[in-house]
């Protein structure tokens, strides 16, 4: 008995549905798409080699164990249904031999199994070993970045950048790396376990308090990547986000040399420096967990990104000045690195000194832009539940900003370029 | 009450022994209330550990709904990141520890006894002593959400130090350590029981090898939980001494190693996969000869696999921890240990595409779902081998493409086979059974439902979503893939609803059958319905592998066989335990006493006996009278003589 002649309506309606899979695959649309399986964290888009490795071995993976689902999964159907007792009659036959089992078959089939196994299992070999650390014929070329996970931030340092007086270069939240290089990043913890996941360029590794763990990357081309914190670490784990900038190695000089340098200082005449409180537009309402992103800011996250780096055309100095003033006033530095500004040393919260150059904020949840900043700052525990800002810092010392306020910290922030 | 002990010839039978000096109250009752917090009958117990444990699936289906309203679109406000928190943790603990495992251990109660002519488990007391402190385990565990505190929110696998005082000061953590603990107690606790059970207790005949399939997943199951659950006893021990009184076993500031914490959980944790999933394999191993009418293909071998998946189940933990840093030769050790694990696994799904051919499928509910059960199965074993590439797990661990496998493997496996066991052995437990239109039904809601919530989180997985986020941005590509996931799964909510509306209505009004209505294999369908409490008139005498498959087909040498020993049994009638109350007056000892730990605030200072120790001395007593009258009252029993002619 044939089971399924072409001319069974199950035949032709499969054919049909193969059809239909696979006519959007013909008109031009990549399969990723197709599958909505390019998104900004897709694991399938990638643009470096340590992504490109783990990927391949999915592959190998997924061609194995689908040839394995076809055969057993055609036999289990082809079983189901020869084997079917449809009528009364068939049911209340005697029953059938009473087998035990086939131990030949048996043999076979486990050996079968072990034979697909070692096909993945060498692959997945020479991935870990290749995935683990940078190669040794390019460690001399590999650049060394520390990261640190904190509720729920990311801290980066460049030991090889030390800054005169201040140690080394220190940024949060977007790593910029050069481009065509590997990587390797040291993964700190300093209060629970996180996790550093960059999907484009590299799988996970976790960031253990108490243990010394790193991870290499290389960014093919200059690029803008997003990535997650993928160990759950508390309350905000969700919102807890940063982004690598993947520039050209002269681009990645420049970037260096400017962020060296201390905070950007808007001069603003003398007369303007009387902070009289200002009527301003109260903060408009945000949903929980509203959006902070645009489309448009993300077309070219790139290009985006190098417009940032550049002050703002319209700055208001004595709006700019009077932040400064309040920067200190509500006690900010006592948690934020600002260099350039008097005792703002503050070690407990990401480094702000350029950010205003920075694409994101609040643990690269928002968009960086005047609206979203003065989101973050006028309640940050709306934006970020449980954030130390708010619940160590504006609760406990009582900080209260009115609009005004609000304004000219944030102009005084959008100018730290 | 208490003068029970003076009337020997009261209606259950003459006593046993002498009466004690000391009055004890011996619970006679056979009906209401009292008779069930007294009962030492396995079936008893079997049947308020399916109870409780179809609650608390209820209760975490629920918390999975309200999960996934939350992830229905991006940026949802539907739940504070605090209780999605708390859902995930609680959905998470309540389905492994208070719905899946429970549920298997009411099949072990139930079925286990039955399957190998035993009259009850070899310790009827502990028995019901593990029932009870099961439930004082999960009463702990859901505390919190009736009380300031609120529920438990740090995972369930509750990685410090996160769980540590300094990052989650209240009491949650303490009940979700307390509540985890006592499950252990309780479940170890069963475990031995039923290990001694079936090594002492089989009938004349049933040697090792004739043990039913699914007795067998029970002694390997039970091995897996007494070995496993002290890792975690250990680890809960250390968190609780770091939260309770400060000891720096995971304090980092004075040197405690977190990832100490990560290998003792995992050590637990994954054997306790296994704990989940040997006993649906079991199940699924009755049901689908029961169906095909043909002996289970490879018998040994199955049996042999499941003990070599057991074996293996402690080699792999660290495959949870691909992404800790391990390094490479560990790293290459656990991802070849955990591809090895396939192999067995794999052998099991060939025997019963084995077990099918030949055979007369008779396509029965309880059919349908193991058949869907191999199918899903499959598919997760398939993504299991995916992730023990160590390299490619980098990019899947703690994604969607995770939550995808491990509900394969966990709904598509072990549920979908506890749901089958519910729907094949309904007739020997209650004398009724689901009309087939509706176990159809229901099937194919709960198959597809099923597969629509969890096939598209593969590709939200591998499109780089990460678990355990309360919320994502509209930008990131993972729109279409939740809102059709929680779509999916309100359709499983319905096929679950419609499952136990109708079980409901089965157990009322459900058509009557008589004994074995699927022309069964094994022993437990020798038995009248609804099984006597004493289980077996006469202990039978095995004879073959499917014992009662080949008594139907030999009725002359069985008979023969069993009229030669009948007589010495009828002489001195059907040893019965007593029942007894100090199982549950123990049990709720240790509830008082956890309360007194895990919800208590500390007391303002040394010296001064406040709230906390107070509660927990007064629960700490408790228990000590519970168990001192349990060893003074003895195990003894009385005798029955049933009538000859038993319907």
């Amino acid at each position: 008995m044939a089971l399924f002649p072409l001319t069974s309506t199950f035949a032709r309606r499969a054919l049909a549905g193969f059809a239909a899979l696979a006519v959007p695959l013909l008109s031009g649309c990549s399969w990723q798409s197709w599958l909505g399986l390019d998104g900004k964290q897709s694991t399938f888009q990638v643009e470096g080699p340590v992504a490109r490795d783990q990927l391949q071995l999915f592959y190998i993976t997924c061609y194995v164990t689908f040839a394995i689902f076809i055969i057993v999964g055609a036999i289990l159907a082809y079983a189901t249904l020869k084997f079917w007792a449809h009528s009364d009659a068939d049911e209340h036959a005697e029953p059938p031999p009473q087998g035990h089992g086939n131990p030949l078959v048996e043999v076979g089939l486990i050996g079968a199994a072990v034979l697909a196994l070692v096909v993945i299992a060498i692959p997945t070999l020479k991935g870990i070993w290749y995935t683990y650390d940078v190669p040794a014929e390019s460690k001399a070329d590999a650049y060394e970045v520390v990261a640190t996970g904190y509720q729920w931030w990311f801290k980066f340092e460049y030991p090889k950048e030390q800054i005169a007086g201040a140690g080394p270069l220190t940024c949060a939240n977007e790593l910029v790396i050069p481009a065509g290089r590997p990587v390797r990043i040291a993964l700190r913890s300093m209060d629970v376990m996180h996790s550093f996941w960059v999907p484009k360029l590299a799988g996970k590794v976790d960031m253990i308090p108490n243990r010394a763990n790193f991870i290499w990357l290389k960014a093919e081309h200059p690029g803008y990547f997003w990535g997650q914190c993928a160990e759950f670490c508390g309350e905000s784990h969700a919102v807890m986000r940063f982004r690598v900038v993947a520039l050209g190695p002269q681009e990645f000089r420049d970037w260096v040399e400017h962020q060296a340098q201390p905070a950007r200082s808007v001069a603003a005449a003398q007369g303007a420096l009387s902070f009289a409180h200002v009527a301003a537009a109260p903060i408009r309402a945000y949903a929980p967990n509203e959006a902070g992103v645009s489309a448009a800011y993300e077309t070219a996250p790139l290009d985006s990104w190098r417009a940032r780096q550049l002050p703002n055309e319209s700055e208001d100095p004595a709006l700019i000045a009077r932040g400064r003033a309040l920067f200190s006033e509500k006690t900010c530095i006592s948690c934020h690195t600002v260099r350039g500004v008097p005792g703002a040393m503050g070690i407990t919260g990401p480094d702000l000194t350029h950010v205003g150059a920075r694409s994101s904020i609040a643990g690269g949840l928002l968009e960086n832009n005047s609206e979203q900043l003065r989101r973050w700052i006028h309640n940050p525990g709306a934006v970020k539940p449980g954030n130390k800002m708010w619940v160590t810092g504006y609760l406990v010392n009582n900080i209260h900003l009115a609009s005004d306020e609000e304004l000219a910290l944030v102009a005084f922030l959008q100018s730290l370029k | 009450m208490a003068d029970a002990l003076a009337k020997p010839e009261s209606p259950v039978g003459e006593a046993h022994a002498a009466p004690k000096a000391l009055v004890l109250w011996r619970p006679e009752a056979k009906t209401g209330l009292i008779s069930w917090l007294t009962t030492v009958d396995h079936k008893r117990i079997g049947f308020m550990y399916g109870v409780a444990a179809l609650f608390f699936f209820l209760v975490g289906g629920v918390e999975a709904l309200l999960i996934r309203l939350q992830l229905a679109v991006p940026n949802n406000n539907f739940l504070t990141a605090q209780q999605y928190n708390e859902m995930f943790t609680m959905h998470a603990t309540t389905m492994i520890f208070l719905a899946v495992m429970p549920l298997s251990a009411a099949f072990f109660n139930f079925i286990m006894p039955l399957q190998i002519g035993a009259r009850d488990v070899a310790f009827p007391r502990l028995n019901a002593f593990s029932f009870w402190v099961f439930l004082a385990g999960a009463v702990i565990l859901n505390i919190g959400w009736f009380i300031h505190d609120g529920a438990p929110n740090g995972g369930w696998f509750g990685y410090t130090p996160l769980t540590t005082r300094g990052f989650s000061p209240s009491h949650s953590i303490d009940m979700w350590v307390m509540g985890l603990q006592l499950l252990g107690v309780a479940s170890i606790a069963a475990s031995l029981n039923f290990i001694v059970t079936i090594l002492n207790m089989r009938a004349p005949g049933m040697t090792m090898m004739r043990l039913p399939v699914f007795t067998w997943m029970t002694l390997v199951t039970a091995f897996l939980v007494v070995l496993a659950f002290p890792a975690i006893t250990i680890a809960l021990i250390e968190l609780m001494m770091d939260r309770l009184f400060g000891t720096n076993f995971f304090e980092v500031s004075n040197g405690g190693m977190p990832v100490l914490w990560t290998h003792l959980f995992w050590v637990f944790g994954h054997p306790e996969v296994y704990i989940l999933i040997l006993p649906a394999m079991g199940i699924i191993s009755e049901i689908l000869p029961t169906f095909a009418r043909k002996p289970l293909f490879g018998y040994p071998i199955v049996v042999f696999s499941g003990a070599c998946i057991g074996f293996l189940g402690f080699g792999v933990w660290s495959h949870h921890m691909f992404t800790t840093g391990m390094g490479t030769v560990a790293t290459a050790a656990f991802s070849m240990t955990t591809m090895a694990i396939a192999v067995p696994t794999g052998v099991k799904i060939f025997n019963w595409i084995g077990t099918l051919w030949n055979g007369h499928l008779t396509m029965r509910t309880p059919m349908r779902f193991a058949l869907g059960f191999i199918w899903l199965f499959m598919i997760g074993g398939f993504s299991g081998v995916m992730h023990a590439a160590a390299p490619a797990d980098a990019q899947q661990h703690n994604s969607y493409f995770v939550v995808a496998h491990f509900h394969y493997v966990l709904i598509g496996g072990s549920l979908f086979a506890l749901l089958a066991g519910i729907h094949y052995w309904f007739p020997l437990m209650f004398g009724r059974r689901v009309s087939e239109g509706w176990g159809k039904l229901s099937f194919w809601i709960i198959f597809v439902g099923f597969n629509v919530t969890f096939f598209p989180m593969h590709f939200l997985g591998l499109n780089g979503m990460p678990r355990r986020t309360f919320t994502y941005d509209p930008n990131m590509g993972w729109n279409t893939g939740n809102l059709i996931a929680t779509v999916g799964a309100f359709i499983l909510g319905v096929g679950v609803a419609v499952y136990f509306t109708v079980m409901i209505y089965t157990f009322f009004k459900g058509e009557r059958t008589g004994s074995d209505p699927w022309d069964a294999r094994t022993l437990e369908w020798s038995l009248p319905v609804p099984v006597p409490e004493y289980n077996y008139r006469v202990i039978p005498t095995v004879h073959a592998r499917d014992a009662w498959w080949y008594e139907k087909r030999n009725k002359d040498e069985v008979a023969r066989a069993r009229a030669a020993h009948a007589p010495g049994e009828a002489s001195h009638g059907i040893h019965m335990p007593f029942q007894s109350i100090y199982p549950l007056v123990s049990a709720v000892g240790i509830l008082i006493g956890s309360i007194g730990v895990s919800v208590i605030d500390a007391d303002p200072g040394p010296g001064l006996i406040g709230p906390k120790l107070a509660v927990t001395l007064a629960g700490l007593a408790v228990f000590l009278v519970g168990v001192y009258l349990w060893a003074l009252e003895g195990n003894e029993g009385y005798h029955v003589h049933p009538e000859e002619d038993h319907p």
